[in-house]
């Protein structure tokens, strides 16, 4: 990790830190509506402007960074867990077992995630779910829709791992099965499944956006950049701003946080940022050699 | 006294693609307690499965296993710790049987940890004595065994083995990764621990210099039987087996004028396959002497002139066969 450039963990570390901080950073209330200001356009009341409800667009986009960064905090880790706890049990035990949560893990795979999540919320409609909220729903919606993967992730890094000549010899020592499952192989499992969510995270932001957009996942009052670009689509022509700011939030986290998990993948500079990036570096290392001459002669 | 282990009729077969494998057909073994018990014998003669099935590394198709004087597998499976802090085994590859992840630290600690042994401290204690037990410096303790030479991690793995201060070890070609310089070097640790802390010692190898300069005890296996089983020393004096006196003159003279003028045995051909081993004597294929009995009855261990036993149908106390 030397020599690794940090400035890529950025985009992704302010996401995460508006996130904590919105409510400091927020200079309006983003659910007061204030009939005296509607559609406007950026101004030293309203930094970002207002929306059809005359409600302060700055805060509205830095409280939606939070809902966002909350459900997707929510949905990893249950997600994680989940896929995690089942993926490594498949792995360890082995034998039918194994056979029967492989099928059911490659079933939930072969389903696009947004697909069962959205067949889910059409489930949890129904009655027998009313006391959950909707924004619960959406959770357990998402998180049933995304533990596949890390399952499958985790049974391949506990089998591969069973194999290693160490294990045998924690078994020559006397280590139980959970010694040597918690000491020596959940690490390497928790390795790659972490690496694999830190990409993770910008697809669930979109998915969580995604499912607000169709009106199925968090509700009204609270900010949301998903229902953002659908209440800002009625107002495309007055003010264009209302679904290019949401969609530019949006967009900028799914990046980042592709860049974070390839940059935590391949341990070194993505391959899309490494060309700019050291060219930059360089350009600037020659102008101060240039500097440095021009001082010299 | 007690044999710290003894094998009765011990088989281990393989089903494979290709149809059933006999690594390990029919092997009785006797190692008498405070023992260094070589077994060789060439590449796939099933000596690594028979050191694996006597710790259960390995499950047996056939025949039993005692160590201590009790039955290993209910040993094993009532009392797993237990029988860990009596029995250790060493692998063939030093680095593969350590986590990448662990330090040297501990990875010595971690035996301590499961057996629950002392506190943080006494078991820093004990990782230090350790060290010292097999001469390596305190500084590799925050090393990964990575960054380790070979000699330096075959002789953490052999620290890690003591941690719990067995009475048994057993070690599967403990030399065979390392240089011949090193070889030499962790040859005499075994030797010396064996003497200090009065441990049974199988060994299995294939460098019969080795064997021959440390073992008390010597049991050669071919195609997974035993060839030929006795005291080191008078074996390896007097080999009684054809095969025996093979390996034996393949071992180099360090002297240059013996070297040159010493009679060499050639065996021709690779071992036959052990999933269809052949009919009579498994050696009869091979074999310099062959007579047509070989080719017909299996011949069974018989007491040799060394005080060993040998199973050569020429083979007698009075006479065996020479090449």
């Amino acid at each position: 990790m030397k020599n690794w450039p940090w400035a890529i963990l950025a985009p992704a570390v302010i996401f995460v830190l508006i996130g904590i901080f919105s409510p400091w950073i927020m200079t309006h209330d983003p659910a007061a509506q204030d009939y005296g200001a509607l559609l406007q356009g950026p101004s030293g009341a309203h930094w970002l402007g207002t929306d059809y409800l005359g409600r302060d667009m700055f805060s509205r986009i830095i409280g939606g960074a939070r809902t966002s960064l909350v459900a997707m905090a929510f949905v990893l880790m249950a997600a994680l867990a989940i896929g995690v706890v089942i993926g490594s049990f498949a792995g360890y035990v082995g034998g039918k077992t194994e056979l029967v949560l492989i099928s059911v893990i490659d079933i939930a795979l072969a389903l696009p995630s947004l697909v069962i999540a959205l067949a889910l919320m059409g489930v949890f409609a129904g009655e027998n779910f009313s006391w959950m909220s909707d924004y619960w729903k959406m959770i357990v919606a998402l998180t049933l829709a995304w533990w596949a993967n890390y399952a499958r992730m985790s049974r391949a890094v506990v089998v591969a791992e069973l194999q290693q000549p160490y294990i045998e010899a924690a078994r020559v020592m006397g280590a139980s099965h959970i010694w040597i499952f918690t000491r020596h192989i959940l690490p390497h499992v928790l390795g790659l499944v972490v690496v694999y969510a830190s990409a993770d995270a910008g697809a669930l932001v979109l998915a969580i956006a995604t499912l607000s957009f169709l009106g199925l996942g968090v509700a009204p009052p609270t900010p949301e950049w998903g229902q953002m670009l659908v209440d800002g689509m009625s107002y495309i022509e007055e003010n264009p701003a209302l679904v290019i700011i949401p969609g530019l939030a949006l967009t900028a986290v799914v990046v980042s946080f592709n860049l974070l998990g390839e940059a935590f993948a391949l341990q070194k500079v993505p391959r899309a940022v490494r060309g700019r990036f050291l060219a930059r570096k360089k350009a600037a290392r020659a102008a101060e050699e240039a500097a440095r001459k021009e001082v010299e002669a | 006294m007690t044999d710290a282990i003894v094998a009765k009729g011990l088989k281990v077969h393989f089903q494979t693609a290709a149809g059933l494998v006999r690594a390990v057909d029919g092997v009785d073994l006797t190692v008498a307690q405070g023992a260094f018990h070589g077994i060789v014998g060439e590449s796939g003669c099933g000596k690594t499965t028979l050191a694996r099935a006597l710790i259960g590394l390995q499950s047996a198709t056939e025949g039993q296993v005692q160590i201590l004087g009790r039955d290993r597998s209910d040993w094993a499976r009532s009392d797993r710790k237990g029988f860990a802090r009596a029995v250790q085994f060493i692998f063939q590859d030093p680095l593969g049987s350590m986590s990448r992840r662990q330090t040297v630290g501990q990875t010595l600690e971690e035996p301590l940890q499961i057996h629950s042994v002392g506190d943080a401290k006494a078991r820093r204690a004990r990782v230090a004595e350790l060290l010292d037990l097999v001469a390596l410096p305190a500084t590799v303790l925050d090393r990964l065994p990575r960054s380790l030479s070979g000699g330096q991690r075959q002789r953490v793995s052999i620290a890690r083995a003591l941690a719990l201060s067995p009475q048994v070890l057993i070690c599967d070609e403990p030399l065979s990764a390392l240089d011949v310089s090193v070889r030499a070097q962790i040859v005499n640790l075994f030797a010396r621990l064996q003497a200090q802390l009065g441990l049974t010692i199988v060994i299995v190898a294939h460098d019969l210099a080795i064997v021959r300069e440390v073992c008390s005890a010597v049991t050669v296996m071919y195609l997974g039987r035993v060839a030929e089983e006795g005291v080191a020393k008078a074996l390896f004096a007097d080999p009684a087996h054809p095969y025996s006196q093979a390996l034996l003159s393949a071992v180099p003279s360090p002297d240059p004028r013996i070297e040159a003028t010493r009679p060499r045995i050639l065996l021709a051909g690779d071992p036959p396959s052990p999933r269809n081993p052949p009919p009579g004597c498994r050696f009869s294929t091979r074999c310099p002497v062959v007579e047509p009995r070989c080719r017909e009855t299996e011949p069974a261990l018989r007491a040799v002139q060394h005080g060993g036993a040998a199973a050569c149908h020429l083979a007698d106390a009075n006479i065996h066969a020479m090449i």
